[in-house]
């Protein structure tokens, strides 16, 4: 009865079953694999030759494995840790599901925000509520969703150049992203600016002073739009968003540098770092010659 | 509810005319900029008679005979050429300064390489312009010589000044920052939270190209949209055309800037504001304002989104001359320089004011007497001139009128 509960669609059984006929599917093979190995062997050794090829002993091995492996999962032991893990497997699932879905229900609420914004009318170079959240949360997101995975440690041979092209990439996205935002902020002004003639041509319109010439809504636009950016430039927002967008370009193109001068050092040319070096020594020993050449004079 | 009249007709009208004029003006456009355009600028001819690594020495040849005893060294900033001083035949500094007879040299920084990252203040002061003007002296045979700086080159030149008075008779600042404290400029505002480390570390020079777009974002709705309509609505006009063409030339010949000396712009001057409160120091040494004791006449632009009158005009409190004079002219941080108008103004003015001080021995004025007066072009000026006790025979600063008077004749010889 308990056992009918635990495993009601007689997985266990079944799985046990197919284990057991690898097993010995991976034991035949092996047999066959070994077989012509065995006779060549034996021949070889009559003719005092060395041993078979090693490619063909290791799949000889590598069968045997599979072979002992599948007989390890088919114990009733394994079964019940695999089965247990399986049921595992959906819970997982739903964390990363809840993450992602945490993340997105995130996005949707600034997102309906903001749009619920849409209709309010626009006080002329007034920045007060910046709206450069969807962007900001879209950073937040990232750092706490992706960046960890650029950052798991590298392991063996080639962990420095793994490490340093996972930093270009996490450093190139976070750019990306603080990019977007600072370019949304430039955005802001045209939007605002756009607004803001629509509301003096309906009242010119009301008062009857629209005008037939072009060129006067245009110089009128492009006033108030100096207006915006003027307002907009003076924002701690702004001039907060301008820093980390210059700081993450600059962390983007230290860590492009690094990876690259990996590369160049594949090749017969000086890299970056070795003329600073160099260009260094050189500053300082012209500076010394002149101050000794002053001296003497 | 009343219903509003709004012209549709006419409106709709003008749209049509303005598209056939635009045809128009395609057509001729199209001729115009096939045609062969004089666009060349610094076409003023001179001769390079020092130079040091990149940086060189232009000497101006003289259009008339020289009237000045002592020759003037122009310094300009390390952003930008030091061409725009000479933008073209009759809309020329340069030309100006010649036609005036005053003996000009200038210098021209090129254009720093990788290698020139380590470079910083003391480089370029104690050493390039040191060497300059020790080969002028020594050419000329003077002990001192007329110093002009415009915008960083002015802080340079007001940084040499006081490191070496001995060496300089007069002193002309024109748009040159020397208070940063002040939330006026918008690059004063930007600079404040900038991680210049992080910058230069990386970048080794500050690269032209990312300073230009951070000059173009400082307006961008003039600078980056309404300056090329203007374009578009006359580039039918070859004339329009090629003034325009030279200035695009200007701009964008943008040097990078050797990172050391970003660096300290940055930390010690935008963030820390150590010039004007004499706490700056240049290779150990303190740079002392109060030892600025030579005439100094200070230029500034009252629209100048660049460098504000706030971060100019403090110079002259701070510094130890009793002979000093301020003038704000009511225009931008170019303007001045590339505008005929205000060219009309500024530089005979700084030719006279020279002259003035050409003629008349030094001498030791008791105390300063500062005054404010509006010229006569629209200029606001603040003169803060020696105080002559009347019982001095050989005054160093007489009232304004007499000075001006006996230097606009000897201007004009």
């Amino acid at each position: 009865m308990n056992k009918e509960n635990e495993d009601p669609l007689g997985m266990a059984t079944m799985v046990n079953t197919w284990m057991k006929s690898m097993g010995d599917l991976w034991g035949n093979m092996a047999g066959q694999w070994g077989a012509p190995f065995a006779e060549q062997q034996h021949a070889g050794a009559k003719a005092g030759q060395t041993a078979t090829p090693k490619a063909q002993a290791a799949m000889a091995a590598a069968l045997k494995n599979w072979q002992s492996m599948a007989g390890a999962m088919a114990a009733p032991e394994s079964m019940t840790a695999l089965f247990k893990g399986s049921g595992a497997m959906p819970e997982v699932l739903l964390k990363l599901s809840q993450t992602s879905m945490g993340s997105f229900m995130e996005m949707q609420q600034k997102i309906t925000q903001r749009l619920g914004r849409m209709g309010e009318s626009v006080e002329a170079y007034q920045f007060q509520d910046i709206d450069e959240n969807m962007f900001r949360v879209w950073t937040d997101i990232y750092k706490k969703e992706f960046q960890q995975f650029f950052r798991i440690p590298q392991l063996g041979l080639m962990r420095t150049y793994q490490e340093k092209a996972n930093q270009v990439a996490d450093t190139y996205n976070l750019f990306q992203s603080t990019l977007s935002e600072f370019l949304n902020l430039l955005g802001l002004p045209f939007n605002r600016s756009m607004q803001v003639m629509q509301e003096k041509l309906g009242e010119l319109a009301e008062s009857g002073e629209l005008t037939d010439d072009t060129k006067v809504y245009y110089n009128m636009w492009v006033k108030v739009l100096e207006g915006h950016f003027m307002t907009l430039f003076q924002t701690p927002e702004y001039v907060e968003t301008l820093t980390r967008t210059v700081n993450a370009l600059s962390e983007y193109s230290a860590a492009r540098n690094a990876a690259l001068e990996d590369m160049l050092s594949l090749l017969p040319v000086a890299k970056k770092t070795e003329m600073d070096d160099m260009a260094r020594e050189l500053y300082e020993l012209k500076k010394r010659l002149r101050k000794l050449e002053k001296a003497q004079n | 509810m009343s219903q509003t009249k709004i012209p549709v007709d006419l409106i709709l009208s003008k749209l049509a005319q303005d598209a056939e004029k635009a045809q128009s003006r395609a057509h001729k456009a199209s001729e115009v900029l096939l045609d062969d355009l004089d666009t060349k600028i610094a076409q003023t001819a001179y001769e390079v008679v020092y130079q040091e690594d990149r940086v060189k020495l232009k000497h101006y040849l003289p259009r008339t005979k020289i009237r000045y005893q002592t020759p003037l060294l122009v310094t300009y900033a390390l952003i930008n050429r030091e061409t725009m001083l000479d933008l073209q035949p009759g809309r020329s500094v340069v030309e100006r300064f010649l036609e005036a007879g005053i003996d000009l040299y200038m210098i021209d920084w090129g254009y720093p390489t990788r290698k020139d990252r380590f470079l910083g203040f003391d480089d370029h002061i104690n050493g390039y312009m040191d060497n300059v003007i020790d080969f002028i002296r020594e050419k000329h045979a003077v002990e001192k010589i007329n110093l002009m700086g415009i915008c960083m080159g002015g802080t340079f030149s007001v940084i040499y000044s006081a490191l070496h008075p001995n060496k300089i008779k007069n002193l002309v600042t024109t748009v040159t920052p020397t208070n940063f404290d002040t939330k006026k400029g918008l690059l004063h505002v930007w600079m404040e939270h900038l991680d210049v480390d992080r910058v230069v570390d990386t970048y080794g020079n500050l690269p032209a190209d990312m300073m230009n777009l951070g000059f173009l974002l400082l307006n961008p709705a003039r600078l980056m949209i309404d300056k090329y309509v203007g374009f578009m609505e006359n580039m039918d006009n070859k004339q329009f055309v090629e003034n325009f063409v030279r200035m695009e030339k200007w701009i964008f010949d943008s040097p990078d800037l050797p990172g050391e000396v970003f660096r300290q712009f940055i930390k010690d001057c935008y963030q820390g504001n150590k010039l004007i409160q004499s706490k700056l120091e240049v290779d150990g040494k303190r740079v002392d304002l109060k030892k600025l004791t030579m005439p100094l006449l200070n230029i500034y632009g009252k629209y100048d989104h660049l460098v504000p009158p706030e971060a100019c005009e403090q110079l002259v409190k701070h510094v130890g001359s009793t002979d000093t004079e301020d003038l704000c002219l009511d225009t931008g941080h170019i303007g001045i320089y590339v505008s005929s108008k205000f060219q009309e103004a500024f530089a005979p003015k700084i030719a006279s004011w020279l002259k003035e001080r050409d003629q008349i021995p030094k001498k030791k004025p008791p105390r300063k007497k500062t005054t404010a007066t509006k010229s006569s072009a629209g200029l606001k000026k603040t003169a803060q001139k020696a105080n002559l006790n009347k019982k001095n025979t050989q005054p160093v600063a007489t009232s304004k009128s007499s000075r001006s008077r006996a230097a606009s004749k000897a201007t004009n010889g």
